[in-house]
C-alpha cells in the first residue's frame, strides 16, 4: 500500500486497504471471542443454585460481550500490523514514509467509547448490587449464625429451633440471612453454586444473604487462606424441600436434647 | 574471606587511615552479619525473661528471632561499608574526589561488583544479578506449588511447608517484579536515558540495592524456621498465630520497605533535577515517565506497609494488639494498611514494564511513538487513580459495604487510562515497518496478555462478580496475567532490548525466541486452566481440592512446566550471551534516546561533554503533525 502524501485529499480514511482489513477481521474475531469467552467461562461456573447466583453469570455474560468489541479490534489491528511487510535481520527496516504522530480524531473517540464502557459496566454493577443487598433486609428471612473456626463452619438455627449443626441445611425459595463470624482468624464463607461470599471476621458478624432456588447439595469453601487445614474447610449444604427441612429439624431437636 | 586489594594504582595516592573501610564487600558484609545475628541472639537467648503464663503464643522466641535478624541487618550494613559516607562526614573528613572516584568502582575491575560501589551501572547490574536470583527462587517455589498441585491423588507437601512455599513464593516474586524494571534499567539506563553522569544521590543507590541483599536474608532464614505460612497478604490475625518464620516476612518487608523509598527519593530527584539541556518534559522519553510513576507511587504506598509490618511485630513479640478484635484492635486495620501499600503497588510493577515496551515499540517500527500525550495522561491517570482502589479487595470483609460502589467506581475509572496505554501502542505499531525482533514479539504479547488481564479485572471490580470469584483461583490467574504476562514480558523484552548497552554484547536473539514462545505458550495454558478452576470454584492456596478440579490442575501445572523449561533457557541464554555473546555496536537498534550515544562499554562518567537535546526521540519517519 502507497500512500499518497502530498494529495491534497487522499484517499477518504475507511477506504484505505489496511483500514478494512482490519474492519472484516474485527468484523469476524468479535462474536468468536464473545461467544467462546462467554461459553467457556459460564460453562465453568456450573449450574446457578441461586437467582444472585443466575444474575452473576449473567453479568459475566454482559461483560464479556461488551469486553469482546473492544479485545477484538486490539486483535483485529495487531492481525493486520503482523500480516503486513515484515522485515529480518541485523539492520533497521527504513523508516515509515509519514510519521503519524497524532490523532486527535483517534484519541477522542477512544477515551469517549472506554469511558462509556466504564460508564456502563458501573451502572450494571450497581444495579445488580442493590438487587442483592435489598435480600439482606427481607423480613421473612430465617436468619443463621454462621461461625468459622479452624478448619471447621457450625451453624446456629436461632429461628426458634435453637439446632446447632456443622452441616447445612435449607429449605427451597426460602429467604435465608447469614450472620458470620469467627472464634480465631480470618476465614470466608462462600457458598460456591449460590454466588455468595463474606468474610467471617474474628470479634464482627458480617452479613450475606441469599435464596435457595434449586434443591440439591451444594459446596461451602473457605475462600481465605486461614492456616494449615484452609483447603480442607469444606462442607456441603443440603437444600431441600419445606417439609423435610422441618422433619430434619425435629430430628436435630430431638438429638440434642437426648446428649444434653 | 578478607584478602588484602592488590591495588597498586589506586592505593599509591591513598591514605593508609583507608585501608580497612577500602576492604570492605560483600564477603565482610557477610561475615559481619551473620557474627551479630550470632551474638545476639545467644544475648538474647541468655538474658530475655521467660514468657509469662498468660502469653498466648511463643512471644520469647519471636523477640529472639526480631532481635537477631535487627542484629543481621545492622552487622551486614556496616561490614558492606554502608556508614562510610555519613562516618566520616560525622567525622568532619568528608570524602576527598580521589575517595569518592574510589567507592564509584574506578580501576576496581570485576570487584567493584562485589563493593558498596555508587556507580549507576554497577548498581543497575547489581540489581539485575539479585533480580535474576530472586526470580529464581521465586520460580522454584512455585514449580514445588504447581507440582504439589499437579497430583490429583493429593499433595507429597506437608501443609504446613505448602503453605509456607505459597507465601514465600508470593512475597519473593512480588519484591521481584516490583524491582525488575526500575532496579536494573531505572538505574543503569535512565540515567543516561536523560544524559546524566549518575543518579542523583549515588551513595543512596548503593544503599537500595544492598539493602535488597539484606532484606532477602530474613525471608531465607524464616523458610528454615516455618516459613511464611500466610500468603503474600500475611493478613492478622493469622499472622500473629503464624510460626517464628513470620518474623523473617516482617524483617525483609520493613527493609525492603526502606530500599523502596530510597530509590524512589533518588529516582525521582534525578528524573526532575539532572536531565540534559534542552531536555523538556514533551521530550523526555516515555519511559522516565513510567520509571518516575513507579517510584513515586512506591514512595506513599511503602511506608505504609513499613508501619503495618512494624505493627504486626509488635502483636506478635511484645503482645500488643493493633490487629486482635478481642483486645480492641481489627483485623480490618491491618487489611486496610496492606491494600493501600498492595494495590498502588501493581501498578508500580506495571507501568514501568508498560512503558519499557513503549519506548521499544517506535524502535521496532521506525515510527513514532503515537501519540506521547496521551501516554503521559495515561500514566499519570493510573498512579493517580490506583492510590484510591485499594478497598476493592475488601469487598467481601464486610468492612464498610457502603463503600463497596465507590471503590467500584474508582476500580472501574482505571480501565480509561488503561485503554489509553493501548491505544499508544496499537497507535505506534499501525502502519508501522515491523522489524521482527524479540522485544517487538513482546510489544504483541503484551497486548494479548494485558486485555485478557485487565477484563478479568474488570469482573473482578464488579461486587456481585467478586463475590462469586474474590479468593478463587480466578484472582490468582487474573494478577499473573497482568504481573507476569505483562509485566515480566516487558521486563524480559527489556533485558533482550538493553542488554547490549549494559552488557557490550548482543542478547542471542535465537534462544531468546525458543524461551519467548516457551514461556508465551506456557502462560496461556497454564492461566486459562487456572481460570476455569476458578470458575469452577477451587479457592485459592490451597493444597488439596475436590476431584472436579483434577483436569484444570493438571493442564495448570503442564503449563507451568513449559514456562520453566522456557525461563531455563532464557537464562542460560542470559549467562551465555553474557560470558560470550556477539559483540555489539554502540546503537544496534539505531534509536534514538540519548543512552546508544555512548560508547561501548561505557565510561565511567558516561558523557564527556553533557548532551543537549532538541527533539524528542521519537523522530522517525516525515513528520506531518
Amino acid at each position: 500500500m502507497s500512500l499518497n502524501e502530498t494529495g491534497a485529499k487522499q484517499t477518504t480514511w475507511w477506504k484505505k486497504k489496511d483500514v478494512k482489513q482490519t474492519a472484516l477481521i474485527w468484523v469476524i474475531v468479535t462474536p468468536i471471542i464473545g461467544y467462546v469467552a462467554t461459553e467457556v467461562q459460564v460453562r465453568s461456573m456450573g449450574a446457578p443454585a441461586s437467582e444472585i447466583m443466575a444474575s452473576t453469570i449473567n453479568l459475566m455474560r454482559i461483560f464479556t460481550w461488551a469486553a469482546a468489541p473492544v479485545a477484538g479490534l486490539v486483535f483485529a489491528m495487531s492481525a493486520t500490523v503482523l500480516l503486513s511487510k515484515s522485515f529480518y535481520g541485523d539492520t533497521p527496516p527504513p523508516e515509515a514514509e509519514i510519521g503519524y504522530r497524532n490523532s486527535p480524531r483517534a484519541n477522542a473517540l477512544w477515551v469517549a467509547v472506554s469511558a462509556l464502557l466504564c460508564l456502563f459496566a458501573l451502572v450494571v454493577g450497581m444495579v445488580a448490587v442493590q438487587k442483592d443487598s435489598a435480600s439482606l433486609t427481607d423480613a421473612t428471612a430465617m436468619e443463621i449464625k454462621v461461625t468459622g473456626q479452624q478448619w471447621v463452619w457450625s451453624y446456629d438455627y436461632t429461628g426458634g429451633s435453637g439446632v446447632r449443626s456443622d452441616v447445612l441445611y435449607l429449605p427451597v425459595n426460602k429467604p435465608v440471612v447469614f450472620h458470620v463470624t469467627s472464634v480465631d482468624v480470618k476465614h470466608s464463607f462462600w457458598i460456591v453454586q449460590m454466588g455468595i461470599k463474606i468474610d467471617a471476621n474474628p470479634g464482627y458478624i458480617t452479613e450475606t444473604a441469599v435464596t435457595p432456588n434449586k434443591i440439591g447439595v451444594f459446596d461451602v469453601r473457605c475462600a481465605e487462606l486461614c492456616g494449615l487445614l484452609h483447603a480442607y474447610m469444606q462442607n456441603k449444604v443440603h437444600v431441600v424441600s419445606q417439609a423435610d427441612y422441618d422433619a430434619w429439624i425435629k430430628a436435630q431437636s430431638k438429638l440434642e436434647a437426648a446428649t444434653a | 574471606m578478607t584478602t588484602t586489594l592488590n591495588r597498586p594504582s589506586a592505593s599509591a595516592h591513598s591514605a593508609p587511615k583507608r585501608a580497612l573501610i577500602e576492604r570492605l564487600n560483600i564477603f565482610t558484609a557477610l561475615a559481619l552479619g551473620v557474627i551479630s545475628a550470632v551474638v545476639v541472639w545467644r544475648l538474647a537467648l541468655q538474658f530475655l525473661p521467660q514468657d509469662s503464663e498468660e502469653a498466648i503464643f511463643f512471644n520469647r522466641e519471636d523477640k529472639i528471632t526480631l532481635l537477631s535478624m535487627i542484629a543481621w541487618f545492622i552487622g551486614f550494613m556496616v561490614g558492606i561499608g554502608a556508614l562510610i559516607g555519613p562516618f566520616r562526614w560525622v567525622m568532619g573528613k568528608d570524602l576527598s574526589h580521589d575517595e569518592n572516584m574510589f567507592y564509584a568502582g574506578k580501576d576496581l575491575g570485576v570487584k567493584r561488583y562485589f563493593r558498596y560501589t555508587t556507580d549507576h551501572k554497577v548498581v543497575g547490574i547489581q540489581y539485575l544479578v539479585v533480580t535474576v536470583v530472586i526470580f529464581f527462587i521465586g520460580g522454584v517455589l512455585a514449580m514445588l506449588i504447581r507440582t504439589n498441585l499437579g497430583n490429583p491423588e493429593g499433595g507429597w507437601i506437608h501443609p504446613q511447608a505448602y503453605n509456607a512455599i505459597v507465601g514465600t513464593h508470593g512475597i519473593v516474586m512480588i519484591v521481584a517484579t516490583i524491582i525488575m524494571v526500575t532496579g536494573p534499567f531505572g538505574n543503569f539506563i535512565m540515567p543516561i536515558m536523560i544524559g546524566a553522569r549518575d543518579m542523583a544521590f549515588p551513595r543512596l543507590n548503593a544503599l537500595s540495592l544492598w539493602l535488597i541483599v539484606a532484606a532477602a536474608a530474613p525471608i531465607l532464614w524464616g523458610l528454615a524456621i516455618g516459613g511464611i505460612s500466610t500468603g503474600w497478604t500475611a493478613y492478622n490475625p493469622l499472622a500473629s498465630q503464624a510460626p517464628l518464620g513470620q518474623n523473617g516476612y516482617i524483617m525483609f518487608i520493613c527493609i525492603f520497605a526502606i530500599s523502596t523509598m530510597v530509590a524512589g527519593a533518588n529516582i525521582t530527584t534525578t528524573v526532575i533535577r539532572m536531565r540534559a539541556k534542552g531536555m523538556t518534559w514533551n521530550r523526555t522519553p516515555i519511559f522516565i515517565y513510567g520509571v518516575v510513576a513507579s517510584v513515586a507511587l512506591a514512595l506513599p504506598a511503602f511506608p505504609v506497609f513499613f508501619l503495618s509490618q512494624i505493627m504486626s511485630a509488635m502483636d506478635r513479640a511484645i503482645g500488643t494488639s493493633f490487629y486482635d478484635a478481642q483486645h480492641g484492635g481489627s483485623g480490618w486495620l491491618y487489611e486496610n494498611l496492606f491494600w493501600l501499600m498492595g494495590h498502588p503497588e501493581v501498578y508500580v510493577i506495571l507501568i514501568p514494564a508498560v512503558a519499557a515496551l513503549m519506548e521499544m515499540a517506535p524502535v521496532f517500527t521506525r515510527n513514532p511513538l503515537f501519540s506521547f500525550n496521551l501516554a503521559v495522561i495515561g500514566i499519570a491517570g493510573i498512579s493517580g487513580l490506583s492510590a484510591l482502589v485499594w478497598a476493592h479487595h475488601m469487598y467481601m470483609s464486610g468492612w464498610a459495604p457502603l463503600l463497596n460502589i465507590p471503590f467500584m467506581l474508582t476500580t472501574e475509572l482505571i480501565s480509561i487510562p488503561t485503554g489509553m496505554l493501548f491505544l499508544v501502542l496499537i497507535g505506534t505499531l499501525w502502519r508501522g515497518r515491523l522489524w521482527v525482533t524479540m522485544p517487538m514479539a513482546s510489544v504483541f504479547a503484551l497486548l494479548w496478555n494485558f486485555m485478557i488481564g485487565g477484563v478479568t479485572g474488570i469482573y473482578l471490580s464488579d461486587i456481585p462478580a467478586d463475590a462469586f470469584l474474590h479468593g478463587s483461583m480466578y484472582v490468582t490467574a487474573h494478577f499473573h496475567y497482568t504481573l507476569m504476562g505483562a509485566g515480566l514480558t516487558g521486563a524480559i523484552a527489556a533485558l533482550v532490548f538493553w542488554f547490549p548497552k549494559m552488557t557490550g554484547r548482543i542478547f542471542d536473539a535465537k534462544l531468546s525466541w525458543i524461551s519467548f514462545w516457551m514461556v508465551q505458550i506456557g502462560f496461556q495454558i497454564a492461566f486459562i486452566g487456572m481460570f476455569l478452576v476458578g470458575l469452577a470454584g477451587q479457592p485459592r492456596r490451597v493444597e488439596g481440592y475436590a476431584e472436579t478440579f483434577n483436569t484444570g490442575n493438571m493442564v495448570t501445572t503442564g503449563g507451568a512446566y513449559l514456562i520453566m523449561a522456557g525461563m531455563l533457557v532464557l537464562l542460560y541464554a542470559l549467562i551465555h550471551s553474557w560470558m560470550n555473546g556477539e559483540k555489539a555496536s554502540m546503537n544496534p537498534w539505531h534509536s534514538k534516546t540519548l543512552e546508544w550515544t555512548v560508547a561501548n562499554p561505557i565510561p565511567l562518567e558516561n558523557f564527556d561533554v553533557l548532551p543537549t537535546v532538541t527533539t524528542d526521540a521519537y523522530g522517525y519517519g516525515k513528520e506531518i503533525r
